[in-house]
């Protein structure tokens, strides 16, 4: 589903954030990518969901070449794609429940739809009682399952996780997890950069090891 | 979702409908700086709306005074009215002519009796001082270089003392007219041209507050059209309203003159409608506060929001 085929990401300025990457994804699939900081994991994440360009190789999203998507097929690229991030990036003057709605709009669903899509979404991460309040109100492991709900809201077939559990207490980071565990049950493929290797060893799931932008 | 014309109809105007009513939204969450938005908007465009509606309303008064054209001939004393009525059927048979009225002395005295309030002191006259007049009324499509023809042969006839009309003053204000109107457009293709800078700005401003819900939009698949709609819903609502305000203003501009302005078209023997007038500029005002909001409003989105990506 996801194939990197020698794919290099080289920054203005000379910087590899990774280099000649070749690696398959299945579809359905669950993988960790781990790696020291500035081993490029976030840049991995980011060329899938073309929020970096490859600047070499091929990178194939269902069959499609995504390096060569003009500007405007990009959008309907990321409708694809769930994404988290460890800053949660809501909007911290909407709502729970509007922040969980917005990529249901910009999709077109009809307001009835929404709102029985949103509140499945936030029972999922167990914040259906929060929907109304605004996101600084929550901590912060709440704040992570909102921006959780919202990635998973419109169903995609893709999940793209960026160190989701970066500033949890052990409990919670493991509760997160199994979040994901579950929804990639539902034939959601899903990668997740993460630093906590003691976790990752308990879940027992393919890992992805960079090291200076290189697969080791 | 089963996508039929029906449903996707409904979700086009669904959709729209959100950003419009979000867009009010937005400007409702800052009434102070809205209003006066609207404000500047409305009072820029309805400087030249009620120049142009004074414009047409002049314009309309000395149309009917064009009507009526007419040419005054006063008769040698002494001609007698079986005479003054023969030249006034012979005039009659001439084709830039409608119809000839004789107003004798004793008429033209009798009028100004009652109309001046000087009647006793007419009375201690011996004489009827005032003179037979043919009140020679002209068809309406004549040119206006006819009139001068006509009343200098007029005036070459016998039975004529002199002659009257009031064509030279109806050019003049046509010409006056015809070239206000232009410096009119001038000025509100330029105070157009600045309501779209003033709603261009605004919505610059309003793309950087929401620079964060752009991004965010962008990163879950937001495309450029439902980014870029919300602002030009801004555009298009400031356009409309500020129009709307304009027209206000400019009704009341006519409410205000309305009074001088009957009592002069009385002494011109015309009317005035002044809802018409003020129709007239809504219908005028709410296309072009509409469009120039428009076009400010993308103005701003295609170079501003360009640069807001989350890459
Ligand atoms: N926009 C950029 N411009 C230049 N260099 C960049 C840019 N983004 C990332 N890099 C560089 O690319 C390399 C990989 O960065 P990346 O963010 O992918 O690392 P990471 O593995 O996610 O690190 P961390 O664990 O700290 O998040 C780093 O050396 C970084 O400095
Ligand atoms: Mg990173």
């Amino acid at each position: 589903m996801i194939h990197f085929e020698n794919v290099s990401k080289r920054f203005p300025g000379g910087h590899y954030g990774v280099s000649n990457i070749t690696l398959e994804i299945e579809s359905g699939a669950l993988a960790f990518i781990t790696g020291h900081s500035g081993a490029g994991k976030s840049t991995l994440l980011r060329l899938i969901a073309l929020l970096e360009r490859p600047t070499r190789g091929q990178l194939l999203i269902d069959g499609r070449n995504i390096g060569r998507l003009q500007e405007n097929e990009v959008a309907a690229h990321r409708r694809k794609i769930g994404l988290i991030f460890q800053d949660h990036r809501l909007l911290s003057d909407r709502s729970v429940f509007d922040n969980v709605a917005l990529p249901l709009h910009v999709r077109g669903f009809p307001v009835r739809e929404v709102g029985k899509r949103v509140r499945a979404s936030l029972d999922k991460v167990g914040l259906l009682k929060k929907e109304k309040v605004l996101p600084i109100t929550l901590s912060g492991g709440e704040q992570q399952r909102v921006g959780i709900a919202r990635a998973i809201v419109s169903r995609p077939p893709i999940l793209l996780a960026d160190e989701p559990t970066g500033n949890l207490d052990p409990e919670l980071s493991h509760e997160i997890m199994k979040l994901f565990i579950a929804f990639n049950q539902l034939g959601i493929t899903t990668l997740i950069a993460s630093h906590d290797l003691d976790l990752i060893k308990k879940l027992d799931r393919p890992v992805i090891n960079l090291q200076q932008g290189e697969l080791t | 979702m089963r996508v039929t014309p029906v449903s996707r109809l409904s979700i086009w105007l669904d959709q729209h409908w959100r950003s419009a009513y979000g867009s009010y939204v937005e400007m409702r969450r800052r009434p102070l700086a809205t209003m006066m938005t609207l404000l500047v908007i409305g009072i820029t465009l309805a400087l030249p709306a009620s120049l142009l509606s004074l414009l047409k309303i002049s314009q309309s008064m000395t149309d009917d005074q064009q009507q009526s054209a007419s040419i005054s001939l006063f008769l040698k004393n002494g001609i007698v009215n079986e005479k003054a009525l023969r030249v006034a059927a012979d005039l009659e048979l001439l084709p830039q002519i409608d119809h000839v009225e004789l107003l004798t002395s004793a008429d033209a005295m009798d009028e100004f009796r009652s109309h001046s309030g000087f009647g006793d002191a007419l009375d201690a006259l011996d004489d009827n001082p005032l003179p037979n007049v043919l009140l020679i009324h002209l068809l309406t499509d004549n040119g206006s270089m006819d009139i001068k023809k006509l009343a200098s042969e007029l005036k070459q006839e016998s039975v004529t003392d002199s002659i009257e009309y009031d064509q030279g003053w109806i050019e003049r204000m046509q010409a006056i007219t015809q070239a206000i109107r232009r410096a009119v457009q001038a000025l509100g293709f330029g105070l157009g041209l600045a309501v779209m800078l003033i709603i261009g700005n605004t919505i610059r401003l309003e793309i950087m507050n929401r620079r964060e819900e752009i991004e965010v939009t962008r990163l879950v698949g937001g495309s450029d059209d439902f980014i870029r709609r919300p602002f030009l819903y801004i555009g298009l609502i400031y356009g409309l309203f500020g129009a709307l305000i304009a027209w206000l203003l400019v009704s009341i501009l006519l409410m205000l003159v309305s009074g001088p302005l009957g009592r002069l078209a009385e002494l011109y023997d015309t009317t005035i409608s002044l809802s018409t007038f003020s129709l007239q500029a809504l219908l005028l005002l709410i296309p072009i506060g509409i469009s120039f909001g428009l076009a400010g409003a993308w103005l701003a989105v295609s170079r501003h929001l360009s640069s807001i990506d989350p890459e």
